[in-house]
């Protein structure tokens, strides 16, 4: 119990915490975090809309492209993120020149984040309802127009709980990619908060990236409802 | 105008091949507002998509102002989709745009520029009176006024011809009444053809000059409304038109009407598409100098004549009775006995 005791009072102590290497980590991890969100929305985005598009026409063309598309998207989702890091690090190094520090990571979180964010959107887009898109067909819409000016307006509130989901997901791998060198708060709590035993450290880790996921689910939840006028 | 002919459309699934419409051949005049009757799963839904070619047909040509829609290219349809608008059951607007947003929808398509767009826009919400509507989301609407919406967006580009696809199925009696009266309205002032679906009877003969009934994917009945109501041939034209009229009543009630005027004779009056707007009841009964008791009646409008039933009961000798019976002839109105 002392021993408990001992241990809970020096992790509120902050006695190991050195502020400005927090202050860089969490730089760190918001850099990873807002880069490799805007990079999945964008990949996660034009694949949802080929699922949903190839999905939706039984053309001889539509059929393969449904298939091959998904089965992308499926094997990606698959692979442990922790795995991934690791299987494309060749193809990160030739990329990025490097496969350490945040730049190192962005491919695989990118990566790891786009699959499973083309099925929110996926999923996103045949909840618009289908009518709307006949509608459309029947004023003479090219694809194109559809997708610009009925699927994505037509599902923009799941499209941002969708990313919100996706981006705090990230936060999640950026920790996990921390542990093998890509710095960030994550980082920070393995290499400093495990490896030389300074609680204080996680904790302090662990608080800022509740404060992220926090500020990044207000701001979703507020988008997603100020853009919603069903 | 509109020409359909031969034209079968087949949908095939992993089981079965379904025939949705079956050798059907139509054709709509310039101007006119032409209705299709059936129940569900008649074909009409399809029959109507084949127009714009939302569908293709699996044989057969459909021809509309002198295009075969059946024989287009993607781009030439899209073209012509301009100038073939449709309005639907659920009204289909785009919730993520106001009223006006909505509207402007087939102009954008059309490459219309902005000025344009605008003073379009405030023309057609005037003409479907939705003024100071134009920045509220369709959330915000009841369902006449979306429909007035979707068609406000259907006219945006002028068309010639406007498909309605059950287009007051989901609205209630009264508000059905406001919209059918627009479309008639509007057919007037933009010379437009109007072909309109519906399983309501009612919609048919409050604004359609002919229709067509469909059963089973096929054409059973084509004519102007009056004749379909007058002379209906098939059973299902038949059913619908009954439930239009709902004479049930009539023959439940006739028993206690017979012993409420004992010594009185009870006649059916029929009018069969009676063109006249001049008084005839009344005329008959002043110049015979008769005393009637209106017993029931159930007489209703199409958009040119009027129909229906009336039973009244007079004191009345025989020698009158031929007389009236020839009176009421000349004015397409029949004259039955039904108890003296």
């Amino acid at each position: 119990m002392n021993e408990f005791l001992t241990a809970f009072k020096e992790m509120f102590a902050f006695e190991n915490v050195k502020w400005d290497a927090v202050l860089e980590a969490t730089y760190e991890t918001i850099y990873m975090t807002v880069i490799a969100t805007a990079l999945a929305f964008l990949i996660g985005l034009i694949l949802g809309i080929i699922l949903f598009l190839s999905n939706k026409s039984h053309n001889g063309v539509s059929k393969p492209v449904y298939g091959a598309t998904s089965f992308i998207v499926n094997l990606f989702r698959a692979i442990p993120f922790i795995i991934l890091i690791i299987l494309i690090m060749p193809f990160t190094k030739a990329i990025m020149g490097t496969v350490m520090g945040s730049n190192g990571a962005l491919p695989a979180l990118i990566i790891g984040a786009a699959p499973f964010f083309a099925r929110l959107v996926e999923i996103g887009l045949k909840e618009i309802d289908k009518g709307v898109i006949e509608a459309a067909e029947s004023m003479g819409a090219n694809t194109w127009t559809i997708i610009w000016k009925v699927l994505i307006p037509e599902s923009l509130p799941a499209l941002i709980s969708g990313i919100t989901v996706t981006s705090i997901m990230l936060v999640g791998s950026t920790a996990i990619a921390g542990v093998i060198g890509a710095g960030g708060l994550g980082n920070l709590a393995y290499m400093v908060g495990f490896t030389r035993n300074q609680p204080d450290v996680t904790l302090v880790a662990t608080v800022v990236i509740l404060i992220i996921v926090f500020i990044i689910q207000i701001i979703g939840d507020t988008l997603s409802k100020a853009v919603d006028k069903r | 105008m509109i020409d359909i002919s031969n034209v079968t459309k087949i949908f095939k699934t992993k089981n079965q091949n379904i025939t949705a419409v079956d050798n059907v051949g139509l054709n709509v005049k310039k101007g006119e507002i032409f209705g299709v009757i059936g129940y569900s799963g008649a074909g009409k839904s399809t029959l109507i998509r084949l127009l714009n070619g939302l569908e293709q047909p699996t044989e057969g040509t459909v021809t509309v102002t002198g295009d075969e829609i059946s024989g287009m290219t993607m781009k030439e349809l899209r073209q012509k989709r301009q100038k073939v608008s449709m309005i639907f059951q659920h009204f289909n607007l785009l919730w993520s745009r106001t009223v006006a947003e909505n509207i402007s929808f087939p102009l954008e398509i059309a490459g219309v520029p902005k000025k344009e767009r605008q003073l379009r826009v405030s023309e057609l919400i005037r003409l479907v009176g939705l003024e100071g509507r134009e920045n509220n989301y369709p959330s915000e609407l009841s369902g006449g006024q979306k429909q007035r919406v979707g068609i406000a967006r259907a006219l945006s580009n002028e068309p010639q011809v406007l498909l309605c696809d059950e287009a007051t199925s989901a609205l209630d009696p009264e508000t059905t009444d406001e919209v059918l009266d627009l479309l008639v309205d509007i057919t007037k002032k933009m010379n437009l053809t109007i072909v309109l679906i519906t399983h309501e009877m009612h919609v048919i003969r409050k604004i359609c000059d002919r229709a067509a009934v469909m059963e089973n994917g096929k054409v059973v009945e084509v004519g102007p409304v009056i004749e379909l109501f007058q002379n209906p041939q098939s059973n299902v034209t038949k059913r619908f038109v009954k439930d239009d009229i709902s004479d049930d009543d009539h023959a439940v009630a006739m028993e206690e009407i017979k012993e409420a005027f004992p010594t009185s004779t009870i006649v059916k009056l029929t009018f069969v598409g009676t063109r006249t707007k001049s008084p005839i009841v009344s005329q008959v009964i002043r110049n015979y100098g008769l005393d009637v008791n209106i017993l029931s009646g159930n007489i209703k409008q199409t958009n040119q004549e009027s129909y229906g039933h009336l039973y009244i009961a007079l004191d009345i000798n025989q020698e009158t009775l031929e007389q009236i019976t020839a009176e009421f002839k000349k004015h397409d109105v029949t004259l039955e006995v039904e108890s003296k």
